[in-house]
């Protein structure tokens, strides 16, 4: 099988997390932060170990801000939500998931606060800036934007926004699902308010676990309280953090597991690791290029303004034909909207969705080889 | 030894690091005094009382009780 779905999820997970996860079941089997016995002890020291690699992976203010989720589109409801003020607006980008869209479409259809789109020009940052200045009012309460398209690959200019929304005392959320453990997102230089996570993505952790980074001293509201294990005699949900964003039993073998994949992360290089998955991009768009049925939708002349995504189509064929074919060679692509319909919209191809293809640093050269000669032959069907 | 009961489990080991980096041993255990904190943790120390709590009140740990054991 050669897996080429990493940005849905990535797979193989490596060595070290897999045997985390066995051997957390065995020996971290205790409720974190509930008890007082050695086991439970233990299990709290493993995820507070998570927490600080964490907080020095994002440069985060404090091992406290550093909050465990469900996964990266709980984070973006708590910051969404949380943030959200009756009569105000939220600004997003249009690329976004609809882990950003569905979220601000309820609170709209709810009658609590409206959002607007900034289109992003990907060939002039500066137009994406502007467009975002334009939409910026009085009443914005944040602006929202995905770090990296996760159809198309493209990088947004993370820190010009944050510049920007600085200047205009806006906070701003970043959905980095398909950007961490791709390129660097340092909170502070970078200056990102609220940064959400997808553990089992570019950070190898298994599926089912997402991290909210604060890095804010405006503190949203909550949309989920009950048991921290903190505090129990209060009916309130504790103000402090974590624990005010952390109510019910964690998946503590995932957080202990993300520990692993950190290290082996930081062992190999967020440099490295870019620069292996750009080339095997470069070399699959290099080749599709000269197919002539093949439609391509960016290019990866300029490293800094992709993540290591394609997205291509054959002629009309509705792309997921085109995956169901490559699956019938054993490659595992993904087909149709990818959950973006604004990200469809703006690249023009609600008609067809788009096939991705997304690599991870376990791709082999031949992997690419051979999926391209399979995509060759399937175009000139 | 006196126990400074902090109110969470990930606050006891933050408490924990700092007196750590000031040269302060210390152990983490959960909190069993007479005070109605409800489920919190306690910073084991041997001495220096006054001084631990000092110092992580300069790192905005709040110390919700003290006992000697």
């Amino acid at each position: 099988m050669i897996y080429l779905d990493n940005s849905a999820t990535t797979y193989p997970k490596p060595d070290c997390v897999i045997k985390s996860v066995k051997k957390s079941m065995k020996y971290f089997g205790a409720n974190p932060g509930r008890s007082g016995y050695d086991m439970a002890v233990k299990t709290a020291e493993a995820i507070y170990s998570t927490r600080n690699s964490l907080k020095e992976f994002f440069n985060a203010k404090s091992i406290d801000n550093i909050i465990f989720t469900q996964n990266c589109t709980a984070a973006i409801n708590m910051c969404i939500k949380g943030l959200a003020k009756k009569g105000g607006n939220f600004v997003c980008s249009s690329l976004e998931h609809n882990a950003v869209i569905r979220p601000l479409e309820k609170l709209k259809n709810d009658g609590v606060c409206d959002y607007k789109t900034a289109i992003v020009d990907v060939n002039n940052d500066e137009k994406t800036v502007t467009n975002f200045d334009t939409l910026i009012d009085e009443k914005t309460v944040a602006v929202v934007i995905s770090a990296a398209s996760n159809v198309f690959g493209f990088i947004l200019p993370i820190k010009r926004i944050s510049d920007l929304c600085k200047k205009r005392s806006v906070p701003l959320i970043v959905d980095a699902a398909q950007a961490a453990g791709i390129i660097p997102l340092d909170v502070k230089n970078l200056g990102i308010d609220y940064l959400c996570v997808a553990a089992h993505k570019g950070l190898y952790a298994p599926l089912g676990l997402g991290v909210l980074v604060i890095n804010s001293d405006k503190i949203p509201d909550t949309i989920i309280e009950g048991g921290t294990g903190s505090n129990s005699l209060s009916p309130v949900q504790p103000d402090y953090l974590p624990d005010r964003f952390e109510s019910g039993t964690m998946n503590t073998s995932s957080i202990i597991a993300l520990n692993e994949s950190l290290k082996e992360i930081r062992k190999i290089g967020l440099g490295a690791i870019y620069s292996h998955e750009y080339t095997l991009m470069k070399t699959l768009e290099d080749s599709l290029r000269e197919m002539k049925n093949i439609r391509l939708y960016t290019s990866f002349c300029d490293s800094q303004r992709l993540v290591p995504v394609l997205s291509f189509n054959i002629c009309d064929v509705p792309s997921e034909l085109t995956a169901l074919d490559l699956s019938r060679d054993d490659i595992c692509v993904r087909a149709g909207y990818h959950c973006s319909y604004q990200a469809h919209k703006s690249f023009g191809t609600l008609e067809t969705g788009t096939v991705r293809i997304s690599p991870s640093l376990y791709t082999k050269k031949r992997d690419i080889y051979f999926t391209i000669n399979c995509i060759y032959k399937l175009q000139n069907k | 030894m006196y126990s400074l009961a902090v109110g969470s489990v990930t606050t006891a080991m933050k408490g924990r690091d700092v007196l750590r980096k000031n040269g302060i041993d210390s152990n983490i255990q959960r909190y069993s005094g007479e005070k109605q904190i409800g489920c919190g943790y306690s910073i084991l120390i041997k001495n220096d009382a006054e001084r631990c709590i000092g110092i992580l009140r300069t790192a905005g740990i709040k110390v919700l009780d003290v006992s000697v054991r």
